[in-house]
């Protein structure tokens, strides 16, 4: 009897030890599946829409028409996701990017200033904006998500003001400013912008201590704290960085569009937020990153392209991008969730292997 | 107190109550009478806070009885008129103090809508009630001063025109004068005929409060015995079950052999603590401890920087800190803070252990690049995991995978990576396994004799008893003795942070300095 309970007793730490190792082996798969899931998925839709659609899909204008389209929601994706690494909103990008295109055009239209005297005013603007986000949020303690809306919202209500509400019609536009937008030697000047951003915040997120303080801030804004690290400022910096790319992304969208509309600017917030969300799935599973920020634009943009092509109504990208926004959170929660059951497994057979040491 | 014949207000016979193969409660007798404030005490896990909850109705006795004025009554939750302050005292803070009233009291209603005229006034009546001046009766909760909401959740538990009451450490966050303040209002309820159940660890302020005394230990009643026939040894000896020991048993002696001052703490003051006076030299290990809210954190805290100081010196290896340093400031300066909250205060949730490990240059060290190239810091952090004996030994896990005593070694070697002159451990071991205990313990010890100095901040006794040189115990935010050598050992630090400062004649041993 006794022999036998022993048995068991052993069984069952055996069972307790490959158990772990289970843990171990699935949790691995399941962080490699995620790490890469984003890059399959888009050269899945390479493959499939490049199979649909062999004539168009692929030829050079097609891409470089989907690559300047979505440059200005890929640096608004790249805006938003500073923000968020601290664990903060930033609605107000979307409103911010309509006003930078108001401004941008009717400085150069209506006040006759040159191109790059509006450009620095815009951007002067842009600092301004992400600094009264950061002080309402850090100083006042306002909920990011109701002080950048109720921000955004002002700055809607300022491009109206300005424009009086009508589309300003960019006459006489210098063609170093249109030309802002070209396509030069193949390469469309407005990727070359956003791989320019992308590989500075690639390098302050994955090799500055910046980056590094902006995640940990992040994760636990009391243990970022008792590191030493100024959450507030860093806070407000991130908010600054995110009102600059909204505004360069403002000034890029009045180089493409060559008006200044004041009702453009809030459809874009939602596909970047989607993108920047759904990036945060893959690459580094779990936190906003560059990588998977680009990586989501791209399979967004060019799974929309390929749709259209074959034959698609223009109403579908709503159902699209509110589609992916709920996949792409799903998900993300979905690997989080995951990510800790596997975590409490993990260390409940670590307890149970410490328990077992004599 | 009860005369001869009229039954007693409250009377528990044989209580049992049996949690799986621990016997919780094991026959416990206790009675108190109208007018009379009985004490409660024992060491955690005595039996204390089962009595309690079967009183509430929380949990059902296996066995024994409850008679209130002689009738056998089953509890049930709210269903007898007694009245139960908690510690945490379960008020809103959002809510004004009328409506925390209400919450206990019930909304009076006027054609089913609230009444709220009558809710304010019967806030007052309740506070006028204990002859307690009022404070604004809209006024949220959360604007009232620690003592007022204390006072308030004694005032709101007497709402209900309960008979007995029962108060479960209700002063343990209270600074000493609000504390009195409460007191009074105890003997006020004694004058109205109110029966006391007071459970407390501070068995100083027992001393002219109560009237009689129960001691729990290991769910038995060791003695039940009037105030004034008692004195504060033998209770203290009814807790621990022993004569209370005089031989320091497992510590060893430190080794470093030149030490000068480390940290020097001169008239110390800030929220609710002080004036603070102490020293640690470089090379020792000296412990900070006291009950829970004592003000020992506060004391660490406010040395990193982390909470405002009031007035008072601080001084690392001579040279004079800043008052107005923030803890960036203090880290600089070679100060490191290990916290005790370490899911909230440590962890780094969905963050890699490499990056839990080195979270900060300004910790680690480095410059503008993070930690030099991204295999380098790699192999940095597996070294310190190696060194350390983590496991699982990969930097690049998430540190959600690993166990709370893994973790905890993580959390003490970013700290170390300061290489800072003065280390201050909040429960350095809290809830971790004996192995990585032992294992952080050596580390510590490793530290000190490089020649940094160490503060540990730990309700262990048996961790201060093992890993310190000296402790200073601390009361109500000041230090109330320090023992060392021989004399420091978990029953002298238990009498020590029980009895407090006014009674403390606590067992004198050998090596035992008092402070004023």
């Amino acid at each position: 009897m006794g022999e036998r309970a022993a048995a068991t007793d052993r069984g069952g730490r055996a069972g307790a030890q490959t158990g772990r190792a289970d843990a171990g082996a699935r949790g691995r798969l399941t962080e490699v599946a995620s790490t890469y899931g984003l890059a399959v998925v888009f050269v899945l839709v390479m493959i499939v829409f490049g199979l649909l659609r062999p004539d168009s899909f692929f030829r050079a204008m097609n891409i470089n028409t989907v690559l300047v389209g979505q440059s200005v929601t890929a640096l608004l994706a790249l805006a938003e996701m500073v923000p968020l690494a601290t664990r903060q909103f930033d609605l107000s990008v979307g409103f911010h990017l309509g006003m930078a295109q108001v401004l941008i055009i009717g400085l150069q239209v209506q006040n006759g200033l040159p191109w790059p005297v509006a450009a620095a005013i815009v951007l002067a603007v842009a600092v301004l904006v992400g600094f009264a986000n950061g002080l309402l949020v850090t100083r006042f303690g306002i909920d990011s998500f109701i002080a950048t809306m109720g921000v955004g919202t002002l700055l809607y209500g300022i491009s109206n003001w300005y424009s009086g509400g009508a589309q300003i019609t960019g006459s006489d536009l210098p063609a170093s400013f249109t030309g802002l937008s070209n396509v030069v030697w193949h390469i469309p000047l407005p990727a070359l912008y956003v791989a320019l951003a992308a590989v500075g915040l690639w390098v302050v997120t994955e090799r500055l201590p910046v980056g590094r303080s902006l995640y940990v801030i992040g994760a636990s804004p009391r243990a970022a704290a008792l590191l030493g690290i100024r959450t507030t400022r860093y806070v407000t910096g991130a908010f600054i960085t995110s009102g600059v790319l909204s505004g360069i992304a403002g000034i890029l969208l009045g180089s493409i569009l060559e008006t200044g509309t004041p009702s453009v600017g809030p459809e874009y917030l939602l596909p970047a937020f989607a993108s920047t969300l759904l990036g945060a799935t893959s690459i580094h599973p779990g936190r906003v990153n560059v990588v998977g920020t680009l990586l989501a634009v791209l399979i967004l943009a060019f799974s929309f392209s390929g749709v259209q092509q074959l034959g698609a109504a223009f109403y579908v990208q709503y159902f699209f991008n509110g589609g992916i926004l709920i996949v792409a959170v799903g998900l993300s929660v979905y690997a989080a969730a995951r990510r800790r059951a596997v975590a409490a497994t993990g260390a409940a057979g670590d307890a149970a292997a410490a328990g077992d040491a004599p | 107190m009860t005369t001869p014949g009229s039954p007693a207000l409250l009377e528990i016979r044989g209580l049992t109550k049996r949690f799986g193969a621990t016997l919780a409660l094991d026959h416990v007798d206790l009675t108190v009478a109208a007018g009379q404030i009985h004490a409660l005490v024992g060491e955690n896990g005595a039996g204390k806070s089962t009595l309690i909850k079967i009183l509430a109705g929380v949990h059902a006795q296996d066995a024994g009885e409850i008679r209130l004025l002689g009738e056998p009554v089953a509890a049930q939750v709210g269903h007898l008129p007694i009245s139960f302050v908690h510690q945490d005292l379960g008020l809103v803070d959002e809510l004004s103090v009328g409506e925390n009233v209400a919450l206990v009291a019930g909304f009076p209603r006027r054609r089913g809508l609230i009444d709220w005229p009558c809710v304010w006034q019967r806030a007052r009546e309740i506070y006028a009630g204990m002859g307690v001046e009022p404070p604004d009766a809209r006024a949220p909760v959360g604007t009232l001063p620690a003592a007022g909401k204390a006072v308030l959740g004694i005032v709101r538990a007497l709402s209900r025109q309960a008979r007995v009451v029962v108060l479960d450490e209700p002063t343990a966050a209270l600074p000493e004068p609000d504390a009195l303040h409460l007191f009074d209002i105890l003997r006020r309820l004694r004058a109205a005929g109110c029966g006391v159940i007071y459970v407390t660890h501070r068995l100083g302020e027992l001393f002219g409060l109560a009237d009689r005394v129960t001691v729990l230990r290991d769910g038995r009643r060791i003695r039940t015995a009037t105030m004034s026939e008692i004195g504060p040894e033998e209770l203290v000896q009814d807790m621990l079950g022993r004569a209370v020991e005089m031989l320091h048993q497992h510590h060893a002696p430190a080794t470093a052999s030149a030490r000068h001052t480390g940290l020097q703490v001169s008239g110390l003051h800030c929220a609710g603590v002080g004036p603070v006076d102490f020293r640690v030299e470089t090379g020792e290990i000296v412990g900070l401890v006291g009950l829970r809210g004592a003000g020992q954190e506060r004391i660490g805290r406010a040395v990193f920087g982390a909470v405002p100081v009031q007035g008072g010196e601080l001084r690392l290896e001579g040279v004079v800190l800043p008052p107005g340093d923030g803890i960036a400031d203090r880290i600089a300066r070679g100060i490191a803070l290990l916290p005790a909250d370490r899911p909230l205060e440590s962890v780094l949730t969905g963050l890699s252990v490499q990056e839990n490990l080195l979270p900060h240059p300004v910790i680690g060290g480095g410059g503008v690049w993070l930690f030099g190239a991204p295999g380098r810091e790699r192999a940095r952090a597996a070294a310190i995991l190696q060194q350390l004996d983590v496991r699982p030994r990969d930097p690049a896990l998430l540190i959600d995978w690993l166990s709370g005593g893994n973790q905890q070694k993580v959390f003490v070697a970013r700290w170390l990576q300061s290489k800072a002159r003065l280390y201050v451990m909040e429960e350095p071991t809290a809830g971790i396994d004996i192995g990585a205990k032992l294992a952080i313990h050596r580390l510590l010890g490793s530290v000190a004799e490089a020649g940094a100095a160490i503060l540990v901040i730990s309700s262990d006794f048996d961790e201060v008893a093992s890993l310190c040189d000296r402790a200073l115990v601390v009361g109500r935010g000041r230090i109330l003795g320090e023992l060392r050598g021989a004399a420091l050992t978990v029953d002298n630090l238990v009498a020590r942070a029980s009895l407090g400062s006014r009674h403390a004649p606590a067992p004198v041993a050998a090596g035992e300095v008092r402070h004023g």
